[in-house]
């Protein structure tokens, strides 16, 4: 890290401070903070919380949501947004339970759910980019319109029936991690590298951060757009597969709402809305936060019919958190 | 190419022609594929089902021209239903109810609007939180439970016949329509609203009070929610945690639909209308076609998007 090359301290303890200052002014520090508190206060108040076993599970069940929150924050960081993900994973578990059953294997599904997703997501960035329509609109309309291409697909009735060499992505294990989380891991450290040591990484910032200079600066915008977009379909194809493998069968209604989750996970982890300004990491522990609220709210006993308002007063809360922390900051972006 | 264009430019000044156009060619075929939708108890029946699209799109027109969108009028439907159904069914009279449930509306469009103006985040944001948020809370208050046990005067709303023909909402989206018809043409307030869609600095910088007027905008479409959530929860009856589940899909395509520009600065009282007609044509020939209503959102969808890529397509021909 960069602390090495901090200006001489002219006094002792401005090492630590600016060492403190510098990690509070990350975007996900405000995230994992409050992940810490989450973590102490529900392992006081249930006992069964902070158990190995309880934690794993909060991971797997995060998995999906994860997988697609580290490429919608690539498309956010771009200054757009996508509200289609939560359709877009039914039509891919649609197509990649579809060739399950018929084929059976791994590779083949697995591929069948990247390619319709990549599909679905050039879509979408087309319609961003070349057609000029703001990405909430076309999102939206795509959200409603590959809920009806599933229906017309499936003609309503559920895909079951799902081979165990295709679910091995959901129940396997390997070196002693549940494969879920060990893809999200996986992934994870990828998007990591790419963001940071990328060109089409380093230039997503740069679009989401001042859309105007990167296009006088020479910067080929529509293609960066047009690839987080496409981004966003191949991840949620590969965690389609894994939907596949924990669930074992599809049904006409999955993924409904994932959207908001997404959307939610990415903001809450500390990635700014507006764009430019939010990290990789910034998604994954939103995903975690998540799932550890949800969790705790089970092991609380709140009903599951609380999960949309209290999701919904997190998406409100983040983006305000984050205003407000610039405005603290002085940052004036 | 050109030549089209040059047909197009023609028409430019009157997108309510074309529109109208599409309607009544709309109509034809509808009365192609079912003999019952050209009958006049069939299209009275059908403006029962725009009005709540209708109202909701009147204060949606306003925002989109001011460059903003609400996306939470569907939950906030849901929420004002629940709190009718709710207030009423724990001992409150059903005129107090009602209220309350109007006050629930305008409350939830102030909320989006002061998250809006204090903090000066984008609306698809705080819209898209308070989306999940304002359902989220229909869903938990109403304890995923039903009230269906109203007097016989609540239908009075949703389902009573003028001369025994007439739908008695039509009254009250006329009215509605006149009224925010003549707050956008003909008076200082309208004039802001397009001042702050064409460029909000330099509305802000020529004294126009951006924050008021977005914050009378949000909370006023808050109000239309509440009359929409009334007559809905009065037409079918019930009082549940998913009544209004996805008309913000209905209410922006409309509005798109009739021409107002998603990036702000233009748009007609004149087209939304024609546009809810040319929504709730569609959706009532389709459900009288026989398709199924999730086919009917992916119709919805993809119109919306032709629509708004079109709308754009010929805004940027004529630049």
């Amino acid at each position: 890290m960069s602390e090495v090359q901090a200006p001489t301290p002219t006094e002792g303890g401005t090492t630590i401070g600016t060492g403190l200052r510098r990690w509070l002014v990350r975007p996900e520090a405000p995230a994992l903070v409050f992940l810490a508190v989450l973590l102490v206060a529900f392992s006081l108040s249930s006992d069964k919380f902070l158990s190995g076993s309880n934690l794993e599970s909060i991971l797997v069940s995060v998995a999906v949501l994860g997988t697609i929150a580290l490429a919608v924050n690539q498309v956010i960081l771009c200054g757009e947004i996508d509200i289609s993900t939560g359709s877009m994973m039914g039509l891919c578990a649609v197509a990649a339970g579809a060739v399950a059953t018929s084929t059976g294997g791994l590779i083949l599904p697995l591929l069948t759910g990247v390619a319709v997703g990549a599909l679905a997501g050039a879509v979408n960035g087309l319609l961003a980019t070349l057609g000029r329509i703001p990405s909430i609109i076309v999102t939206l309309g795509m959200l409603y319109a590959l809920r009806g291409v599933i229906l017309l697909v499936t003609g309503g009735s559920w895909i079951t029936g799902i081979p165990d060499e295709t679910r091995v992505l959901g129940t396997g294990s390997v070196l002693g991690i549940e494969y879920p989380v060990f893809v999200l891991l996986i992934l994870f450290v990828v998007m990591e590298l790419v963001s940071r040591h990328s060109t089409w990484g380093r230039n997503v910032f740069a679009v989401g951060g001042n859309r105007r200079a990167s296009r006088l600066a020479g910067l080929p915008i529509d293609r960066v757009r047009f690839t987080a977009f496409v981004l966003v379909g191949v991840f949620v194809g590969i965690a389609s597969i894994i939907y596949l493998g924990r669930a074992g069968s599809v049904q006409t209604n999955t993924g409904t709402g994932l959207e908001l989750q997404v959307v939610a996970a990415v903001v809450i982890g500390g990635t700014s809305i507006s764009g430019g300004r939010g990290s990789t990491l910034a998604a994954l522990t939103g995903a975690v936060l998540i799932g550890v609220i949800l969790n705790g709210l089970i092991l609380l006993g709140v009903p599951g019919i609380w999960q949309d308002a209290v999701l919904g007063a997190l998406i409100l809360l983040a983006v305000a958190t984050d205003v407000l922390r610039r405005r603290l900051l002085g940052d004036k972006s | 190419m050109s030549a089209a264009t040059a047909v197009l430019r023609r028409f430019k000044f009157s997108r309510e022609v074309v529109l109208l156009g599409v309607l009544i060619v709309l109509m034809f075929v509808m009365s192609l594929l079912s003999p019952l939708f050209f009958t006049v108890g069939n299209l009275l029946n059908t403006s029962r089902f725009f009005v709540e699209v209708g109202l909701m799109a009147l204060g949606m027109t306003l925002i989109i021209i001011t460059g903003g969108i609400d996306l939470s009028v569907g939950s906030n439907v849901a929420l004002v239903s629940v709190a009718v159904g709710f207030t009423y069914a724990a001992g409150l009279p059903l005129p107090l109810a009602i209220v309350f449930g109007l006050v629930v509306g305008l409350a939830a469009g102030l909320f989006n609007g002061l998250f809006i103006t204090l903090l000066d985040l984008h609306p698809l944001v705080v819209t898209l939180g308070t989306f999940a948020l304002f359902q989220g809370l229909a869903y938990g208050l109403s304890n995923a439970q039903a009230v269906s046990d109203f007097p016989d005067w609540f239908a009075y709303f949703g389902q009573a016949y003028f001369l025994n023909v007439v739908p008695g909402q039509l009254f009250i989206f006329i009215l509605a329509v006149v009224v925010v018809w003549l707050i956008l043409s003909r008076t200082r307030f309208g004039r802001y609203v397009y001042a702050i869609g064409n460029n909000e600095e330099a509305a802000h910088f020529s004294g126009v009070p951006v924050r008021r007027v977005k914050l009378a905008l949000y909370s006023g479409i808050g109000l239309l929610v509440g009359m929409a959530a009334v007559i809905y929860t009065s037409r079918v009856y019930t009082a549940r945690g998913d009544s209004g589940l996805g008309l913000e899909l209905d209410v922006i395509s409309a509005v798109v639909l009739g021409g107002a520009s998603i990036y702000g600065g233009s748009g007609t009282i004149g087209g939304t209308v024609l546009g809810v007609l040319i929504i709730a044509t569609l959706r009532n020939g389709l459900v009288l076609a026989g398709v199924p209503s999730t086919w009917q959102v992916f119709v919805l969808g993809v119109l919306l998007l032709v629509a708004v890529f079109l709308n754009e397509f010929f805004r940027r021909r004529e630049e």
